[in-house]
């Protein structure tokens, strides 16, 4: 619920922005800063008590470091998972939104010195005694964020774990016992779970890391200004008093801090730089399996489409005015709402009422749902071609309605519904990709994290058009059939008509 | 037997048969003559029950059709009276989706729960009976007009009907199919059936029809033997009309 609008606010900026690039370069002496405020409190987020405005430690940060840059802080907000690819295409100058260094991060951007350090914390449920450490969730499935320190290191460790767009739908689904925990770093931790009643901390946090400025390759110059700006509002307490005022002050804080104040020089060490190993088996492996459940989701949602669009269609175009005002309603209702709202109505909203469902399930559901609203339409389209004379014949020969419109009415209709069920379906394949909003690892989230964890876009993107394809081909050729077979006929009898002419 | 005593017909306001009386006697054929807009499809629509009457009564054999019955009532005898009415319509309207023999066979094993293997044997010696047996297994769209017709003549008797209704059989067929027809149709009545048949054509209905009832903007304007109308009718728009028709 949070995403959509987000969406659209970044496509205006980018627009506006773009139009700034093609205008002058005069926009130089702002600094432009790109990060993801959905769901990114406390970093930068929208303003509860002002939602036109942006707040958040990283925000207030960012306008110290460009006033002791003497520049003026621009924010650009954006993906999380596209971030990198966004600075590199000029979208904006530096990433500031909790940015790990990383070394395969290390070979797309270039990183400035660590301005904070931060540490890992496993949430759970506060009424679950089962696990109090990560070592407890060997067989169990914890929720992060995707491409982060911490499912970097879920994946090193080997637990299951499921990536989220923001924290807030992590945690809520540990309420939801749609997972067993989830691990974040402390900042938001801090933010969205701590005084969460229904929700406790498990152990105590660990792993150190570094947060740092990513900027493009080759932007020394940019480089040096950041660090020496990092510096100084270190040494001027700037950091310090926005850290204390966001509760994200702490003896780590302290330690790291009082290195720069001393006046050291060299390296930050004993942090740990997680990494993600990527290799190509286990990423096609893991496209194989999206690969399952995009068919998966969209078997089952047709299936759901097409038993409930013949209700639907039937209540509209014959049924008393109640049933066809509240099936027009549905179909309305499903048509003229965007998808993805209704997803992540089912799976955020639902819970509210007592009705909670597995990813895959409200996936496979929503979509079903919405596609019987479309398919209720072709049917009756397909129904209202069949001429009147057809139900006035049947009718004639003592048939009743139900069996004029099962033997009569419904095989006509269905040579005529076929080509655009057919469509509806390539179309609900290549659909299904929303489901990445509610966390189901189906192939379009698939390409979008390992694209983005390896920054193999166009490799990984072959692999998944292939993927696509091979699942969408079989599909194209099968329908082929069924109406060449259709046609065939037709075209037989006109030939044996020929013959007994 | 066919009686219709004072039949009356509204679509809202408008009075589209008005006071409509006639008596179609066993193995007879009235043909129904009239111009466009008499009334005399709206008429065939009321017999096969597709129009709930307004006023008057339509019987047929032991099932009684009453403007005043509630509409639960009146469907269930419209059902009935289907069982015994059979109807060929102007344009026939074949099922596309099955063959000659499928249409034929489809109400007899659906509705009658006949036999699949009997109907088609019955369905064959209809379609023989036709002089369509070798086109059983092709489709409508293969079919030429009066082949397709012939193919709902073979539907409707299919069902064993008491009644044969037949809207404008004529419409779609060339001179030498109508005498055909009219020969075929004539056949009929020593095998027991009893027809409705309505036609612009008055030289079809010549030596085919036993009576003529004549309509005129939803009245009858004369009923009686066809010869007794076509040569020597009481009412003078019955003369115009004939005369005119030729």
């Amino acid at each position: 619920m949070k995403r959509s609008p987000y969406l659209a606010r970044h496509l205006v900026a980018t627009i506006l922005l773009g139009l700034l690039l093609c205008n002058n370069a005069s926009s130089q002496s702002a600094l432009r800063w790109g990060a993801d405020p959905s769901g990114g409190a406390p970093y930068v987020f929208t303003d509860p008590a002002n939602p036109d405005q942006y707040i958040g430690y990283e925000k207030e940060m960012v306008e110290a470091l460009a006033k002791a840059m003497g520049r003026k802080a621009e924010f650009v907000p954006s993906d999380w998972e596209t971030l990198m690819s966004a600075l590199q295409r000029g979208s904006f100058d530096v990433i500031v939104n909790g940015f790990e260094p990383t070394t395969d991060r290390a070979l797309q951007v270039s990183f400035s010195k660590p301005y904070y350090i931060f540490q890992l914390q496993l949430t759970v449920r506060r009424d679950d005694t089962r696990i109090n450490s990560l070592a407890d969730c060997q067989n169990r499935v914890v929720g992060t964020l995707g491409n982060t320190a911490a499912s970097r290191y879920l994946q090193q460790q080997g637990i299951p774990f499921r990536t989220y767009a923001d924290p807030i739908g992590a945690y809520q689904d540990v309420e939801l016992k749609r997972l067993d925990a989830a691990l974040m770093d402390v900042p938001a931790e801090a933010f969205y779970a701590h005084n969460n009643p229904k929700l406790r901390p498990a152990g105590e946090p660990f792993l150190n890391g570094l947060y740092v400025v990513g900027l493009r390759k080759g932007d020394d110059a940019l480089k040096a200004q950041i660090d020496a700006a990092i510096d100084q509002i270190i040494v001027d307490g700037t950091l310090e008093r926005i850290l204390k005022k966001w509760n994200l002050w702490n003896n780590a804080q302290v330690e790291f801090q009082n290195t720069i104040r001393s006046g050291t020089k060299g390296e930050i060490t004993g942090y740990v730089m997680t990494n993600s190993a990527f290799n190509w088996r286990e990423a096609l492996w893991r496209l194989t399996r999206a690969a399952m459940v995009t068919v998966l989701l969209a078997f089952g949602a047709m299936i759901i489409a097409v038993v409930l669009g013949m209700p639907l269609a039937i209540g509209q175009s014959m049924g008393p005015s109640w049933l066809r005002g509240l099936c027009t309603t549905y179909v309305e209702f499903f048509r003229g709402t965007p998808v993805l709202v209704q997803l992540l109505f089912l799976y955020f909203g639902l819970p509210a009422v007592g009705l909670t469902m597995p990813g895959w399930l409200t996936a496979l559901v929503g979509l079903g749902l919405n596609y019987a609203a479309y398919e209720s339409q072709v049917y009756r389209a397909a129904l209202e071609a069949i001429p009147r004379g057809q139900w006035e014949a049947a009718y004639s020969l003592s048939m009743s309605s139900v069996l004029a419109f099962r033997r009569i009415i419904l095989p006509q209709a269905f040579r005529i519904a076929l080509p655009p069920m057919t469509n509806d379906f390539v179309s609900l394949f290549k659909d299904t990709s929303v489901a990445f909003a509610i966390s189901v690892w189906e192939l379009a989230t698939a390409y979008r994290e390992l694209a983005n964890a390896s920054g193999q876009f166009l490799l990984l993107g072959v692999a998944v058009s292939l993927f696509y394809l091979a699942m969408s081909l079989p599909m194209a050729h099968v329908a082929r059939l069924l109406e060449r077979r259709l046609r065939e006929r037709s075209t037989r009898q006109e030939e044996a008509a020929e013959v007994a002419a | 037997m066919i009686h219709v005593n004072g039949l009356r017909k509204r679509f809202g306001s408008a009075e589209i048969l008005h006071d409509i009386s006639f008596t179609v006697p066993d193995q007879s054929v009235l043909g129904v003559i009239g111009g466009s807009g008499s009334g005399k499809t709206t008429l065939l629509r009321c017999l096969n029950g597709f129009e709930r009457i307004s006023g008057g009564t339509i019987e047929c054999g032991d099932i009684k059709l009453e403007s005043h019955l509630s509409a639960k009532e009146y469907k269930h005898r419209v059902k009935n009276l289907r069982l015994h009415v059979g109807t060929v319509f102007q344009h026939f309207f074949l099922f596309p989706h099955l063959s000659a023999i499928g249409n034929i066979i489809e109400a007899p094993v659906h509705v009658l729960r006949t036999a699949k293997a009997t109907a088609e044997r019955e369905a064959l010696e209809l379609l023989e009976s036709v002089g369509l047996k070798e086109a059983a297994l092709r489709y409508p769209e293969s079919l030429s007009g009066g082949e397709q017709q012939r193919v709902a003549i073979a539907r409707a008797l299919a069902m064993r009907p008491a009644v044969l209704l037949f809207d404008e059989p004529t419409s779609a067929l060339d001179p030498r199919r109508t005498v055909s027809l009219r020969t075929m149709l004539r056949s009929f009545v020593g095998k027991g059936h009893t027809m409705v048949i309505i036609s612009h054509s008055l030289g079809f209905l010549d030596g085919l029809a036993d009576n003529l009832l004549y309509m005129e903007q939803g009245d009858l304007v004369e009923f009686g033997p066809t010869n007794q109308v076509l040569n020597s009718p009481k009412d003078p728009r019955t003369k115009d009309f004939v005369a005119q028709a030729g």
